[in-house]
This record gives C-alpha cells, structure tokens and sequence, in this order.
C-alpha cells in the first residue's frame, strides 16, 4: 500500500494530537503522594504572597519559629498579585512542581478555592496547628478561612472598620465627632456638602468590582447582613440589605457620599489631598495602606472612632479584607510550613508586632489587653491611642461568610450597585436584578 | 556467465526498449533521500501541532468537562455549551464583541485608511514624524494606556470632565461608570490604539499604487474623489482585505482595552467574549465552561474570517 504524502501528514497529526493530548489530560488529574515528611532539620521554604510587607514580617519570625519548632528555616520568598497568586498555585499543582509551601491568600481570592476540592487538595488543614490556642482566636476570622469544619489558612488581621475624620477640619467647620446613628452623621453631612460641597464619606463606582461590593458589604455586614449566609446562600434580598443600599443611595444624593474610582488610587488622592472627602469607613489596615502613601502631609490631621451604629441595628463596627496563610500540602516540608506559619503568627509578641509594623490587628483574642498595644500613641493619628479603639470593638466584628461564587457575585452586584447610585434603578430592583443574574450564572 | 548473459538483455532494454516508467523506477531514491523533505518540514508541523492543534483537542475535552482546575474533569457532555446559550451574560459579552468588531472594521479601517491617504499626499513635510505620533500608540504599553485614560475619564477628578466644566460647564460625564459612555470609552480607546497601526498597512499598499494610474484618471478628467475610488480603493483591495480580516479577528477577541480600561463594567457592560473566557476560567475556576465558550469563540472567528476570506477574495488572483 503506498501512503501519500497527504496521508502520512495527516497521520502525523492525529497521532501527534493522541500522543500529547495524553499528558495534558493526565496533567488534570490529582497530584501524586506525598515524600514522606521532614519532621526537623533545615527547611527552604518557598513562600509566595502578595504583600512586602509579609515578607518582611515571615523574614523576622524565621528566628522564632527555629527555636519554637524543631526546624532551622529560610525563606524564599515571590511576591505575586493576590489575584494571580491563586491562579499560579493551581497552574502549579497541575504542573506537579513549582508549589509554594506557604501561602499568603487575600479572602475574595480564597474563595475561588472553595471550589470543588481544591481547598484540601492544595491545603494543609491547621487545626492541629491551632490546638492549643483554638479558644484564643477570634472566631470570626475563622469563617472566611474554614470549609467543612477545617481550618486552611490562619488570618493575619482582625480588619475591624472604623471611621476615619479629618479632625482638624471637622473642627473648623463645627462638625461633633460623636454620632448617635449614621442616620444623624448623614443629615450633618448633607448640610455639609451644601455649604462647602465637601464630603464626610464615600462609595466606589470604579472598575475594581471588588472594591464596589466592598463598600457596600461593610455597611451591610455592621448592619448584621452579609452577601452570604453561613452555608454559602446568597442573601443579599433581604429588609437589611435593601435598608443599606438605600442609605448608601441617599447620601450619594445628598452629596454625604461622595463617588469615587477607587478608594486608593490618584482619584482618591486628589480628593484627599483637596480637602473634598472628610471622612471614610475603612478597614483598620486603611490608615497605612490608603492615607499615609496618598496624603503623607496630612499626618497628625486624621482620627478613628467607632462607627455609628444604624437606626435599626447592628453594631458599632464591620470588617474588610484580610489575608490568610496557608500550608500548602502534599510536600515532605508541609508539616514544618504548618509550624512556621503557627509560631509566625500565634506567638503572642507576634501578635503585637503585627500590629506595630504592618497595623493589622491582632487575632488572639488576649492580646487586646495587651499593655504595648493598649498605650502605643499612633503619629499619623496625632497622638491617638488607636488601638484602644479597637480593643473597645473587637468582641463586635462581624463573622464573613463566604461562597465560592463570590466572584460572579462581585460582577453581577458592582453593576447593580454602580446602577442605584447613578439612579438608574431603585435599591430592591438592584439588589433584585443583581441576586438573579447571579443564580443565572451560579454552579457553572 | 550466467550473471553475464542476465546482464546484457537487461542492458538492452535500459539502453533501447524500456518503457517511460522502468527509467522512473530506475533512479527511485533511497529510503533517507525520501524522508529528507518531511524531515525539514517536520519542525513546523511538530509545533504547530503541538501548540495549536493540542490546545485546540484539549479545549474540546474540556469543554465537555466540569473542572475546577485540579483534579479529574467530570464529563458532563453538552451540558455547558446548553448553559452558555441560555446564560445572559455570554449573550451580553457577544454584543460587546460585536460593538468591538463593527467599531474596528466600520470605523477604525475606514480612519486608518483616510490617514494612509493624507500621509501619502505628494509634498507633506514631516511624513516620518507623523506616522511615528500614529504608530505610538500601539507600541505604548496597554497598561500605561489604561493608566492614563482612566486618570483622564474619571467622573469626578478627571482631566477631560475638568476640561469640559471649566470652558463649557458641563457637568461630569461617567466616562467609565455609565454603561453606555463606558462603552464608547473603550471603543474611543480602541480607535486611538489601532488606527496608526493599520495606517502603515494601507500606507504600504498606498505607495504601491502605479503613479501612472492617477496621471491617466487625470487626464480622462477624474478629481481627487473619483481618482480615489476608482483608481485607489482597487489598486489597495487586496490590503483592504487583509487589514479587514485581521482587524475582525483582533476586535472579535478583544481583551486588553475593556480588561484594563473597565473591568468589563459597569456590571458588564463593556465585557468582550476573550474577557468572558478568562473570567470563568481564572476568577471562577469554570474551566470547562470556559473551555466552551473559548470553542464557540473560535468557531465564530473562524467562520466569519473563511467567509471574509471568500467574499474579498483573499489569496486569488484578481
């Protein structure tokens, strides 16, 4: 039989196509066993997180975690973008190397790990980890970071939100800084915006989806709502979700709230740095990762209280945000990365350090009476004990649940939200409109 | 003697009688001779299937897949191609792409094609500096291009509704919040990033135009109107018709301008179908869903292009 060159091209093709289809389809499948485990000696750790700031931290506590563990570490560590840093684990995990040991992953981007088994396939349950000091953590920073009663990454804040005022000019202008509701804070700031058309918060109608939902979750969670509820359902049709939005959409109104592109970038600055937004509700990390690089001149200007409670409900703070590490599984050094990531981070002069360099809160309940924390003096605050605050807080944080459909979420409510603060849709059809479209794009 | 006798009735043959295909036969070539051509070929076709063909199996089977990215996919037939024509926003993202592809082929080509045109005039100074200010926005990163654009269209502390209040007093424009303007934005961004780029194609195919062409419209009384369409617009055709094809599979799969100009918001107002698939892909870990909507992606670019293809007649002579 003679065999055409056509023929024996597309021979070529179908077998070339079988042959490395094989191992693509192969490279989908689980991960092979584990080497046995290390269980002392030197450790090269691979660590992989979005922040500098991490780095720093985890490079100091190597010194700790050797005499705390039976391991000798060093680091290696990559700083990636939090939403990448979850995409090149997985790309990894299906490449079979190139795996961190530990992992810093932002709470939306955890979420996508919910999916699936991807949580206990890429992670390292910490509840051994945590044994000891399990009745010490803050429960609600357990949630975001727990699936099937596991813990998968221990948080590194307590990101209690507080109102952040320009002092000095709230003064100038006669504005209280103590408010019975944001009700009373809202009718004072559309008086203010009135006469000065300056603003005493704002609401993000930006391109960073996150960002929208989050202004608008912050709010609802102090109100005692949340996007999810503790099983993962959606519950943003409800009286409290309805009754936040609204408010959001009648200070946006009123010119109370003022709009913003984002919360950090050069439009916030400028709005800053001209004096035209007074006041925000941010995460207690905001302070240095939002005012100080934006408006560094405005140091000694700046307070932080608690924030008003609604009419109806709810309590005097909200969280956002928050970071989780992980011990990624399936390697001889897991069982040692558990451990660093325990004695980084559980230790309780840890805990105070945290706060001290990077301002995020403590997660072990005691450290909030702890005396170098409760009397540290905050410049940029001119001089306010802000920790205090906090201390008087903490035992108020909101529990955040979340689903693994957070992110279609994010797309469908930013819409929405962007549509009832431009007045192209009432709150309940937002809302309504937004909970549809996601239970149409939902379990893909 | 007997290999003698054999050999000389054979000589022969080869030297008077032999039939045409005995010559054939004769000089056939060794076995390493034959494979000589497939073998400097075959780098080609190793990394073409390999890189293309693979992607494109694998994509299929996963399309019939539920996967979250580890782990063994679960077959799930045609379930996800069923979802995809029932889900909204895949219907949402392929208007967007539609806008994208109207936008680049009714808007961007003729643009392109008007500047090749005043570039290509008889004694314009500064020719090389104008083509460079065209080009440049295609080589400056997307990035920066978003970077600036949205320092520039912010609603409240952008330089272009500062720019409009200050002469006009006008109020704010939600350049990038309002679904409609969001839209135009990224089409505006769009027009401003590829008309340079697509100038220096129909310029090429401009400066190709045989003068004498123009001299004889001329002088059978042609102005600059008719010299244009009946001399120009044919002689460019076949440049016309490459710029139109890859201008319409480079819009169809727009990804950089929404991604970071918008985000595909409002919402998902400004979302392209390229931005469909990464979304499912790599924010909620849907990649056969992803898979899917990537293969009809493909089968649509594919169809139109090989119906562009035949409709201008790319690759035939004219």
């Amino acid at each position: 039989m003679t065999i055409s060159r056509r023929d024996l091209l597309r021979s070529a093709l179908v077998l070339g196509s079988a042959a490395a289809l094989g191992p693509t389809v192969a490279g989908c499948a689980t991960r092979s066993a584990a080497a046995p485990p290390m269980t002392s000696g030197d450790v090269d750790l691979l660590f992989w997180t979005h922040d500098q700031g991490y780095i720093d931290f985890f490079s100091h506590a190597v010194e700790l975690a050797d005499r705390a563990t039976s391991y000798r570490y060093s680091l290696q560590p990559l700083q990636i973008a939090a939403d990448d840093l979850v995409t090149k684990l997985i790309a990894q995990a299906v490449a079979g190397r190139g795996m961190p040991d530990v992992a810093g992953l932002e709470t939306g981007n955890f979420a996508r790990l919910l999916r699936g088994d991807l949580a206990p396939e890429l992670l390292e349950p910490l509840d051994g980890a945590v044994a000891d000091v399990r009745d010490d953590l803050i429960e609600a920073r357990l949630a975001p970071f727990s699936r099937d009663g596991h813990l998968y990454a221990l948080d590194s804040d307590v990101p209690m939100v507080v109102y952040y005022r320009r002092d000095d000019v709230f003064a100038e202008l006669g504005i209280p800084t103590e408010f019975e509701s944001w009700e009373e804070l809202a009718r004072i700031g559309a008086k203010v915006h009135d006469k000065t058309g300056q603003s005493l918060g704002t609401v993000v109608t930006g391109t960073d989806l996150g960002q929208v939902v989050q202004q608008f979750w912050i709010p609802l969670l102090q109100r005692g709502g949340g996007l999810f509820d503790a099983d993962g359902e959606l519950s943003i049709e409800t009286p409290e979700a309805e009754e936040v939005l609204t408010f959001l959409v009648d200070g946006v109104q009123s010119g109370f709230l003022s709009t913003v592109s984002d919360v950090y970038g050069p439009a916030m600055q400028a709005a800053l740095k001209q004096g035209r937004i007074l006041g925000i509700a941010m995460p207690s990390w905001y302070e240095a990762y939002g005012l100080k690089p934006n408006v560094p001149e405005q140091a000694g200007a700046w307070r932080i209280g608690a924030l008003p409670p609604f009419e109806r409900g709810g309590g005097r703070t909200s969280v956002g945000g928050g970071t989780g590490f992980a011990a990624v599984t399936g390697s001889s050094r897991t069982a040692a990365s558990a451990d660093f990531v325990a004695a980084a981070y559980l230790d309780p002069d840890q805990q105070v350090r945290r706060f001290k360099d990077l301002g995020y809160l403590p997660t072990r309940r005691s450290a909030y009476q702890d005396q170098r924390l409760l009397t540290l003096e905050d410049d940029y605050l001119g001089g306010q004990r802000a920790f205090e605050v906090f201390a008087d807080l903490v035992d108020e944080a909101p529990a955040v649940y979340l689903s693994p459909d957070i992110q279609i979420l994010n797309t469908v409510l930013a819409g929405a939200l962007v549509d009832a603060y431009r007045g192209r849709s009432t709150p309940s059809q937002a809302l309504t409109q937004a909970a549809e479209t996601f239970r149409s794009q939902a379990d893909r | 003697m007997s290999s003698l006798a054999s050999a000389a009735p054979t000589a022969v043959i080869r030297g008077r009688t032999a039939p045409p295909g005995a010559a054939a036969r004769r000089t056939l070539p060794s076995a390493a001779t034959q494979r000589a051509p497939y073998l400097f070929i075959a780098p080609f076709y190793l990394l073409y299937v390999l890189f293309m063909i693979v992607p494109i199996v694998a994509a299929l089977f996963l399309s019939l897949t539920s996967w979250v990215g580890l782990g063994t996919p679960d077959f799930v037939g045609l379930r996800n191609y069923g979802n995809l024509l029932g889900d909204s926003s895949f219907w949402t993202a392929a208007g967007n792409s539609g806008l994208y592809v109207l936008v680049a082929v009714v808007l961007v080509v003729p643009c392109s094609l008007l500047i090749a045109q005043a570039l290509n005039a008889r004694g314009l100074r500064a020719r090389d500096l104008f083509r460079v200010t065209y080009f440049v926005p295609m080589v400056v990163s997307p990035i920066v291009v978003a970077l600036i654009f949205s320092m520039l269209l912010d609603t409240e502390y952008g330089l272009v509704n500062s720019f409009l209040h200050a002469a006009f007093g006008l109020p704010g424009v939600d350049w990038l919040t309002d679904p409609s303007w969001a839209r135009a934005s990224v089409s505006f961004v769009l027009l401003w990033r590829w008309v340079g780029y697509l100038t220096i194609f129909f310029l090429a195919g401009l400066q190709a135009v045989p003068r004498e062409l123009y001299e004889a419209a001329e002088l059978d009384g042609a102005g600059p109107v008719r010299s244009f369409t009946t001399v120009t617009l044919p002689a460019i055709k076949p440049v016309t018709a490459f710029v139109v094809v890859t201008s319409f599979i480079s819009a169809a799969q727009l990804f950089d301008e929404p991604y970071l100009l918008t985000g595909g918001g409002p919402g998902e107002s400004t979302l392209s179908l390229a931005m469909f698939v990464y979304r499912a892909a790599f924010e909620r870990q849907q990649f056969g869903y992803a898979a899917a909507a990537g293969v009809l992606l493909f089968v649509l670019v594919f169809a139109v292009s090989q119906l562009l293809n035949r409709a201008l007649q790319i690759g035939r002579a004219a």
